[in-house]
Parts: C-alpha cells; structure tokens; sequence
C-alpha cells in the first residue's frame, strides 16, 4: 500500500491548503504569506486548470500524439455550461443539475473528438499536431463569429441572470441537501465549528472532488493493458503494431478519453468563473499553458502537470499586475521605504523597474524557465525525481523516507 | 487578420451591402440572394479588384512562410518562433521609418528610406536566429522532432515578453498597431490607385512588387548559388551532403539565420499595412497563416510554399470580397483558410509538393 501514501499526502496537503493559507496570511507573517501563496480563487483555477493540463498529458505524453489543439475540447465544454444554463440548447434545460450538464459537457467534447480524431490520426507527428491545431482553431474562429452564442461572440458569453441566477451546485444531482454552488460570488459558504469557509474555499474542495475523481480515473485507465498499449504506441507504434494491436483504435480511445475529461475541466472553469471568451477557451494559447504546465511538470507523467501548473500560476500571480491581490509590488511597497523605492539607478526608480519589467510579465519569467526544461530537465520536474529514484515517484519515495 | 474588411473591397463592392446584421446561418445571406451575389461578383471589374488584392495577400504570405518553409526543408524545426521574429521585424522596421522620416520627407525619400529599413531588419534579424540557432536549437538535433516544437514555442513566450517591455516601456500599446509607424507610408502607396477598370490600393501594388522580388531572389539564390547547391542537398538528405564534405551544421545555421531575417523584412513590410500593423499579437496573426502556407506547399518545397501561399491569398481575398459584399459571417475568411489545411492534410498530407518523408512522418 506503500504507493499510495505519496498521494494520499499530496490530496491531504491540498486539502489542508485554505485552512493552511487562512492561518498564514492572519499570523504575525501574513504579508509575506499573501506575497507568496496563491490566492483561493487562483488555487481553484489551478484545479480546473490542472485537470485540463493532465488530460493534455494523457494523450499527449503518453501516446506521443501532440494534441496542439486541444484547448477545442476545453473551450467545448466550458461554452456547453454556459449555453445551457442560457437555455440555448435544445434538450439540455436551464435547470439542469450542474453534474448532468457538466458530464454531457465532456461527452460533447468526446463526440467532437471523435469526429476530430477519425481525420487526424491518418497522420502521425507534425502533421497531426498541426491538424489537431487547424481544428481548434476553426472552431475558434466559428466561435468568435456566431451570433447565437451571444450578442458579442467576440468577448465570449456570461451565464445569464435572468435564466440561471443560482451557482452551478456540484453534488449528487436532485438531492438537494447534497449539492453546494461554486463560484467566487454566486458559490455557496459553509460554517463548521465556528469557522466559516468562503465561497472560494467551498469552491475549491468541489472543483477539488470532481478533479480528483477524474484523475484517478485517468490514472486507473493508464495502468490498465489499454494504458500500456497507449505507452507501447509512444515507445514504437510500429511494434505495437507488428505485436497485433490495432494502434488506431487504441489511439482513438484515447484521444476521446482525453477529450471527454478535456470537456470537464472546460465546464469547471465555466461553472466556476461564469463567463468564457474565445480567448480563454478555444485560443491555441490556451493549448500551450497546458504545454507549459506539462513540460515543467513532467511530460507523460499524469500529476506532473498538476505541479507545473502550480508553478506557472505561482509566478503568475506574484508577478501581476500592480492591484491584483498578493504579488511582489504591493509587498515591496508595505516594506520598503519610500526612498528606497523611489531610489534611481541609471534614471529609473526601483518601482518603475519593478512595474516596467516584472509585473505582469511572468510569461517571460516561466518562458525563460520552459526553455530551459526543455534544454536541461526534459523530464520535467516529476521526470527527473523519478529517474532520479529509479522508478515512479510514489513507489520509491516512501523506501527512500522511511526503509533507509 | 483576414476578419478585417479591405478597404478597398468595400470600396469596390457595390450596395449590395444592406445586408442585416445580427442574422444566423441561412438568413445571412443577403435578400438579393447567392446568384445575385454571384452575378455581382463576376462582374469583370470586381473580379479583377478581388485578383489584385489575392495577389497582394499572396505576396505576403508568401513573404512571411518563406523562412519557415526554408528553416524545416533544411532542419527538421517547424519553428514557432518565426511569428515572432516577423514582430520584431515589424517593430524594427517601424523604429527606423520613425527616427528618420520626418513630417516634411517627400515621398521618394521615405521610399529609400525603407530600404535602409528593409536592411537594417534583414541584418538585425540574421543576428537574432544566428544566436537562437547556435545558443539553443542547435543542442536539440537529436532530440525527438517534438522538442525542437516544444523549444521554439518557449523562445516565442520569451521574445513576446521582451517586446511587451521594451514597448510598453515607451509607452506604446502593445496590443494595438503602431499608428505612427502606419503614417511613415509614402502618400502614393496610402492612396487608392486606378489601374484601368479596377481601383486598387497602392500598397497592394507595392505589396506584389515586394513579394516577387522575394520570390525570385529566393529562387536565383537557391538554384544559382553554390550555398544554395548545399541548402537543396541538405534538405534532400543532409546525411548524404555531410558525407559530401558539406558542412551542413554550418549551412544549418546559415539557413536559420536566413530565415529569420525573412521573416523580418516581412514584418517591416506588414508595418505599412492597416491591415496588420506592428503590434505584438501581430506574432500569433502571421504564425498561424505561414503555418497553413507551409503546409499545403509541402513541407520543405520553396515551390509548394510560393504556390501554397497564391493558393490561401486567392481563397483569402475571394471570401473576405464575399463576406464584405454579400453574407454576414464574419468567420468565413479564417475558416476557409483552415478548411483548406484540413482538406489538404486529408487528402494529400505530404502537401502539394512535398515528399513523403520530410518531417518525420
């Protein structure tokens, strides 16, 4: 049972994390606690997010098929949410429980993937990548120009007041008892023991649950023979081949797996955030943070993406902009003296080189450290530890911690 | 970047235009109908409008997927830095236009002017993937294709950033055209022209003038030059051309840094366009095009690449000349042109022209 204490320790820590940054942030250390640690809301992105970037990896890390636009599968199932809940879409009402629409969001998402993986795995390589990426942004573009989506498709689409004012409640469906709404402002708040968690935090143990739920799916999935076949295909799809496998199907199961948890994650974020624009859905960009976080993290490790998001997230937020909750400038600018700060050096003050060069340019920061990953650590983080190890991470760990 | 309506197919189109905005689907098109739509279209002069501008859209393409397809014929790199690398070329460009055109430069001047432009960019680029290629790229040859994708997309991020900076830092905005730039055009190529039946704009004169002398000084330089000699050997079989006594790690460099400055002298021509513009989203806008380019060319044919970007020119114009003047979809350029991509990779994967092999598929 050893293998799974690692991640019962990582669930455990996550889950400690509201209470941990409650704490943190009210002790003597607060400001340099609100500095550092991202913000509850950022840590619930980071979930929805997470689960995005791993299904990312699932196909793409461990097939060797880079799925360039799979952010069409994300912005599916986040636009499917927001489209129900506005009562556009035929069969689904407005009313529908928040985990029926959210599992119909990902077998939409599949459905596309089905269609999109039935042209795109004729071609292996570049070319698939870039297939994959001339899909997503087709939709894109559709996306951006259709007007029954909205009165401006071009700046996305927002759960409408009027035909959906309640949160998007995650729980067992029709029981109401059982179901709390996510959401930083519609979201439900619970009091236990005195203590009150926000509607962040509340949101954050959910979006937590079905993230969870889904990844130790993705997990069973990838130790099970389909699993091994899905790596036999990564290491020589020829063999696998020769071997008698129909790589095909294989590589179309596991385009849709990945499409369907794709479509989930999609309807976390438009359950949590309540509004989606092109940009942060279908864009190819967005494709290319759950790269980021993969490469960082570990390319064809499941958690490792997890941790690279985290990473991406955490300079994010203590590089933004001025304003934005914790970040380096409003830390320096509680601390430090005004002369200090207003120092020049070579005709530039300490702040204004703060703002021109740092703040809300993390893309250069976590730019500069991908290049170098890719360079130096193309295992990415959990890569490394478990070559470092000699096996995975949560089988070495605990003998190196606890048998020596 | 195709979503915006040319000027000068508006100008061009007739009233046709009272279309109803706000419709889906089927009630977009217009009351007068497909075949009036049709019939408008076939009309010689709107015909001839609708060439010229393909043509001119063309010779962009053509200019921005040109080191591209060079630098993955050669190398094996599809580089996703190429977009930005015109950016930058674009912002150069800009500065130079900036600092020496004043209010009072006459037309001819600023015309000279851009050449200096067109140079400095063109040796300021080279130096740029000089260093992109020896510094990083170089150290990946053997690694699987996907991390040289993977690196380029994280150059990318970096040089965005950079330019996010040093703009904003001039207090530019990065997302929006750089106007000033814009206004360092030469009277003559800002006006409407008449050529015959058809108006057209200066520019896109201007823009084919360009795009063919880049084609053809590609071409000469391919086929009469003994480092083109390598360059084509190389990309046919670089491990036959090194046996050959080609120093093909030397000629690898030589073809990125080439490219690079390809895409940079585009840039510089882009930054005259209203159209486009020097802008930092200007990276993602012409990525994506050369991509495309590139792709239904073949990878690794400069003359699938020249017939490839004629191809999506004339499929650009056509549709935006439609979407302009009869049907309400603004997606309809952008998706054509992706449509094509998927066509083609269905159909032909290898591309127009390409050989089966390149790019490892």
């Amino acid at each position: 049972m050893s293998r799974h204490q690692v991640r019962v320790l990582v669930v455990l820590a996550l889950a400690a994390y509201p209470a941990l940054y409650h704490l943190l942030t009210q002790s003597p250390v607060g400001v340099e606690a609100e500095t550092l640690l991202p913000r509850m809301d950022t840590m619930v992105a980071l979930l929805y997010f997470g689960l995005f970037a791993v299904s990312f990896d699932f196909i793409s890390g461990y097939t060797g098929y880079l799925s360039f636009g799979h952010a069409a599968f994300y912005g599916t199932g986040a636009y499917f949410v927001v489209l129900v809940a506005n009562g556009k879409i035929p069969l689904v009402p407005s009313g529908t429980p928040f985990m029926i629409t959210l599992l119909c969001a990902g077998l939409v998402a599949a459905l596309l993937a089905v269609g999109i993986g039935l042209v795109s795995f004729r071609l292996s390589g570049v070319y698939f990548a870039m297939i994959t990426l001339g899909f997503a942004q087709v939709l894109y573009v559709f996306v951006r120009g259709l007007e029954w989506i909205s009165s401006n498709p071009r700046d996305g689409a927002s759960v409408s007041g009027s035909t959906h004012p309640e949160g998007f409640e995650v729980g067992v469906p029709f029981v109401d008892g059982l179901n709390l709404a996510i959401g930083p402002l519609s979201g439900d708040t619970v009091t236990l023991l005195g203590h009150t968690l926000g509607t962040n935090a509340v949101s954050f143990y959910l979006v937590g649950a079905v993230v969870l739920a889904c990844y130790l799916a993705m997990q069973r999935i990838i130790h099970s023979p389909f699993g091994q076949v899905m790596v036999a295909i990564r290491d020589n799809e020829e063999r696998a081949e020769a071997i008698g496998y129909d790589t095909f199907r294989y590589k179309m199961g596991a385009f849709v797996t990945s499409g369907f948890f794709a479509g989930v994650a999609g309807g976390l974020f438009a359950g949590f955030r309540r509004s989606v624009t092109p940009e942060n859905t279908f864009y190819f960009l967005v494709t290319g943070d759950a790269l980021l976080a993969s490469i960082i993290g570990g390319f064809g490790t499941l958690a490792g993406p997890i941790f690279g998001h985290f990473f991406d997230e955490s300079i994010r937020e203590f590089l933004s902009p001025a304003g934005q909750g914790g970040g380096l400038l409003p830390y320096l600018q509680t601390r430090l003296s005004e002369g200090v700060l207003s120092a020049e050096v070579g005709g530039l003050t300490v702040e204004g080189f703060i703002e021109a060069a740092l703040n809300g340019h993390a893309s250069l920061y976590v730019g500069i450290v991908f290049v170098l990953f890719v360079l130096y650590v193309p295992n990415g983080l959990v890569g490394a530890a478990r070559d470092r190890l000699g096996g995975p991470v949560t089988e070495k760990l605990p003998d190196r911690l606890w048998d020596r | 970047m195709t979503a915006v309506a040319d000027p000068a197919l508006a100008d061009a189109g007739l009233a046709l235009a009272d279309a109803t905005p706000g419709s889906v689907f089927a009630a977009s098109v217009l009351q007068t109908g497909f075949f009036a739509g049709l019939a408008e279209f076939l009309r010689p002069s709107n015909l001839a409008g609708v060439l010229v501008n393909g043509l001119a859209k063309s010779a962009l393409f053509v200019m921005i997927a040109a080191g591209l397809s060079l630098i993955f014929g050669l190398l094996g790199v599809l580089n996703f830095a190429h977009g930005s690398l015109t950016m930058i070329g674009a912002y150069l460009g800009g500065l130079v236009m900036v600092v020496l055109v004043g209010g009072a430069t006459g037309a001819w001047a600023r015309l000279g002017y851009f050449l200096v432009a067109l140079v400095v960019v063109f040796a300021a680029l080279a130096v740029l993937g000089l260093v992109v290629e020896v510094g990083l790229i170089r150290q990946l040859y053997d690694s699987p294709p996907i991390y040289q994708i993977l690196l380029t997309f994280g150059v990318t991020l970096v040089l965005e950033e950079l330019v996010r900076i040093v703009v904003s830092f001039y207090g530019l905005q990065p997302i929006s055209d750089w106007q000033e730039a814009l206004g360092t055009k030469p009277a003559f190529l800002a006006r409407q022209t008449t050529l015959g039946p058809v108006t057209v704009r200066g520019l896109a004169l201007f823009e084919i003038l360009l795009g063919a002398l880049t084609v053809v000084g590609i071409w000469l330089f391919l086929t009469r030059t003994r480092y083109g000699l390598f360059i084509r050997a190389g990309s046919e079989d670089d491990e036959m051309a090194a046996a050959l006594g080609i120093d093909v790690r030397r000629v690898f460099t030589v073809v990125f840094a080439l490219g690079s400055a390809l895409a940079g002298i585009a840039g510089a021509l882009l930054m005259w366009d209203p159209v486009w513009g020097a802008s930092v989203p200007l990276a993602a806008e012409t990525l994506l095009p050369a991509f495309v380019v590139v792709i239904i060319g073949g990878l690794g044919t400069f003359r699938g690449t020249v017939v490839g970007a004629v191809i999506v020119g004339m499929a650009d114009a056509v549709t935006t000349w439609w979407f302009v003047n009869v049907v309400t979809w603004t997606w309809l350029p952008e998706v054509t042109v992706f449509l094509i991509l998927v066509g083609m990779l269905v159909v032909r994967p290898q591309g127009l022209y390409g050989v089966e092999e390149v790019g490892g598929h």
